[in-house]
């Protein structure tokens, strides 16, 4: 049984602790889960639970059937998954990547062979072991590095918001992964804001706030079930404004890469002005593609497509006319203020100065980050990053704005809050929105229509399964 | 949508293939593009020049490597191509000067073409298990790690330059060249790419670290092609297909064998 006493941390440099007596305990084979919003906490308890936090400035004690732990018995006995899959893979093939932590704790070469087989098993990817894992989908991924910490032997595996990069099908091999482990009596925590796919093995769920643990129930939190629960959806919206002209128009476009299929195969869809759109669909269906499509990033390889009126425009033509907001913000952030930031895009339309002072005081009430204006964008929070990035995009009042994936990141309220924003949007300048994305909205009746994809391609609305 | 497993979308990744190549062990390999190497820099004349050609080629085929492969492995060396071509014609005229620059451009990338199949065919274990008597393990890992993230700084690179083209940044090839234009390369491309450079490079070093990097002074190396052996003996023996649903497979008692401790 793990056992959590009076933990507290504070980091160096903050007045405020980041953990405030945290107290619990998970028996061997118990499944518990920590909610709260971002910035509350659980990302630092589990840092300070697998031992990678400054020893001096942490408080209380993390005992494991009875004796505390060191260190060194720490970093075997608990595992840790990271929220990024990507960056926490460190080598080149699967089999280099499971037995990197073994190797490291000088595990026999023997013994290592029989935890390979043991952890690719468990995750069910033995059969790719000497694979490049470039290749490998974001779901493969995660249950990769969940591999590359069962081979360490664990009892205890603590997983960093395993779901937020996941579509439906990686959540459900990963959820099937999770009830393997707990069967095997391993103790899991999970950090989560969308705990909707692991409710059937979740035995506790811990409510964090600035740190603290607020409350403990043995049911699913409602404001954490990713768009099921939704308790205050977003106000009523007018009804798009009739248009006999689309804004979008897309009729049987294909685009490949170089060295695979189509990745979009015969697609066609109209956009009217100030539609609501949700494109829905797993990862790697062309989601992606098709918003780089419109926003005439990429080329389509045949079919037409025609964007406010301009026939398979370049994305420098569509300067002012289409946004699109990547799902990474820091992707776009570079300047010194928040407020020079949002006039970028202007002053290369080269609009009067006069002009760009307005709009920019606009969008950032907006999007809520008039108080921030003055701020370095790169130091600021995730959500508050997005936001600003939203601005950024929104503020030369594009017809049509694109979102990748924009809820990826963000807690319940911030997720409402930027369903809001859009909303908002739509009211005020009639801007067509498309947000692609592998989860149902947080408000399933935002959208005005939802389109769903699946193998590059649209599917009939009648066998969508949203 | 299909695409392969095997290999990478980018040039000098790990190829998951089995080739003759791929199944010499790292120091040999080294050895073959030492040698072939060494050869193509001292060749002057046009037949040795083709015999060396063919040589590279063969070997770089021989591991099952594509002609895709092979273009992504080179298609940068052109511009180096180009320009020689170019100098060497500018400085020696027309046609004496092609020959010299032909010959020149043909030795850069041949000399490059044996370590990229060694790249290709070599797994990271393998290279570090060859290497670490001379190099140590830390600076091995961190050269290593750098290659595999290669790729995803080509990614991150593609998407931050499309984000900010779509905000008005001018960072197309033309605009590029165009010194006025070099704030915006900086600013909007190299500075974010720096900023996902640092915290990826954290990440990773959390990870490394959580996964016991560091906390001993020594380490064991395990051996692709044993691990070959032992899932293809277990596999015989069912216990690589144990079926996980009935609790076999995680945490079995462990086993007390023996095996090379080495010193980092």
């Amino acid at each position: 049984m793990l056992t959590v006493t009076n933990l507290s941390y504070t980091y160096p440099e903050e007045h405020q602790p980041s953990l405030k007596d945290i107290s619990f305990t998970v028996a061997g084979g118990e499944c518990v889960c920590f909610n709260g919003h971002s910035g509350c906490g659980k990302t630092t308890l589990l840092l300070a639970l697998k031992g990678l936090l400054a020893e001096e400035n942490l408080e209380g004690t993390i005992k494991y059937g009875g004796a505390p732990m060191n260190r060194e018995e720490i970093l075997a006995a608990v595992g840790l998954v990271f929220q990024n899959a990507e960056s926490q893979l460190l080598c080149s093939t699967v089999f280099d990547e499971v037995a990197f932590g073994p190797e490291n704790i000088c595990i026999p070469p023997a013994e290592i062979y029989q935890r390979i087989v043991e952890s690719l098993t468990a995750v069910d990817l033995l059969e790719f072991g000497n694979r490049n894992v470039e290749r490998f989908s974001a779901g493969q991924k995660q249950r990769l590095c969940i591999a590359s910490v069962l081979s360490m032997h664990p009892r205890v595996i603590l997983l960093d918001e395993p779901t937020s990069q996941l579509d439906g099908k990686g959540k459900s091999d990963l959820l099937k992964t999770l009830r393997l482990l707990k069967s095997q009596g391993i103790s899991i925590i999970i950090a989560e804001h969308n705990i909707e796919p692991f409710t059937g093995i979740i035995d506790r769920y811990y409510l964090m706030a600035a740190g603290e643990i607020t409350s403990v129930q043995d049911h699913a939190p409602e404001e954490y079930r990713y768009g099921y629960g939704t308790s205050t959806p977003v106000e009523r919206r007018k009804r798009p404004a009739d248009s006999s002209e689309p804004l979008v128009s897309a009729d049987s476009v294909f685009v490949s890469y170089a060295g695979s299929a189509n990745i979009l195969n015969s697609v066609s869809l109209e956009i009217m002005p100030g539609e609501l759109l949700h494109l829905y669909g797993e990862n790697g269906c062309g989601k992606s593609t098709l918003l780089k499509t419109m926003a005439g990033a990429i080329r389509p390889d045949s079919g037409l497509l025609t964007i406010s009126g301009r026939d398979f425009p370049k994305a420098g033509g569509l300067l002012g006319i289409v946004a699109l907001l990547f799902q990474n913000p820091q992707r776009q952030l570079f300047e010194d203020t928040v407020q020079d930031e949002i006039a970028f895009t202007l002053k290369r339309l080269e609009l009067p100065t006069e002009k760009i002072e307005r709009t920019v005081e606009f969008t950032l009430t907006l999007c809520e980050v008039i108080h921030l204006k003055d701020r370095l964008p790169l130091t600021l929070s995730f959500g508050e990053q997005h936001r600003v990035a939203l601005a950024s995009v929104i503020a030369p009042d594009p017809k049509l704005l694109l979102l990748d994936e924009p809820f990826a990141g963000l807690d319940p309220t911030q997720r409402l809050r930027l369903l809001k924003i859009l909303t908002r949007l739509r009211e005020e300048s009639n801007t067509a929105i498309v947000i692609a994305s592998h989860d149902p909205l947080p408000d399933p009746c935002w959208a005005d229509r939802i389109i769903t994809m699946q193998n590059g391609e649209i599917v009939p609305p009648e066998v969508s399964p949203l | 949508m299909r695409r392969r497993m095997t290999g990478s979308d980018y040039a000098c990744q790990y190829r998951a293939v089995d080739s003759p190549v791929h199944r010499l062990p790292a120091g040999w390999k080294m050895l073959i593009s030492t040698a072939l190497s060494v050869w193509i820099l001292v060749v002057r004349e046009p037949t040795p020049l083709f015999l060396a050609t063919v040589s590279c080629l063969l070997y770089y085929f021989l591991a099952r490597l594509t002609v895709r492969d092979f273009w992504r492995d080179t298609r940068y060396f052109l511009v180096q191509f180009c320009i020689l071509i170019s100098l060497f014609v500018y400085r020696e005229g027309y046609p004496a000067g092609v020959w010299p620059g032909v010959r020149t451009s043909l030795q850069i990338v041949l000399f490059f073409i044996p370590g990229i199949v060694f790249l290709r065919t070599t797994q990271v274990s393998s290279m570090m298990k060859g290497l670490r008597k001379v190099v140590p393990y830390r600076i091995l890992f961190l050269l290593f790690t750098s290659l595999r993230f290669v790729p995803f700084f080509a990614r991150e690179m593609q998407e931050i330059s499309m984000a900010q083209k779509l905000r008005g940044a001018r960072l197309s090839p033309t605009e590029a060249s165009r010194p006025v234009f070099w704030r915006d390369i900086f600013s909007c491309l190299v500075l974010p790419l720096l900023v996902r450079a640092m915290k990826t490079a954290d990440e990773a070093a959390l990870s490394a670290q959580a996964r016991g990097m560091g906390s001993r002074s020594e380490r064991t190396y395990y051996d692709v092609r044993e691990l070959e052996a032992y899932l293809a003996t277990h596999q015989k023996d069912g216990i690589a297909t144990a079926d996980p649903k009935n609790g076999e497979g995680i945490c079995p008692a462990r086993t007390s064998s023996g095996g090379e401790t080495l010193t980092k």
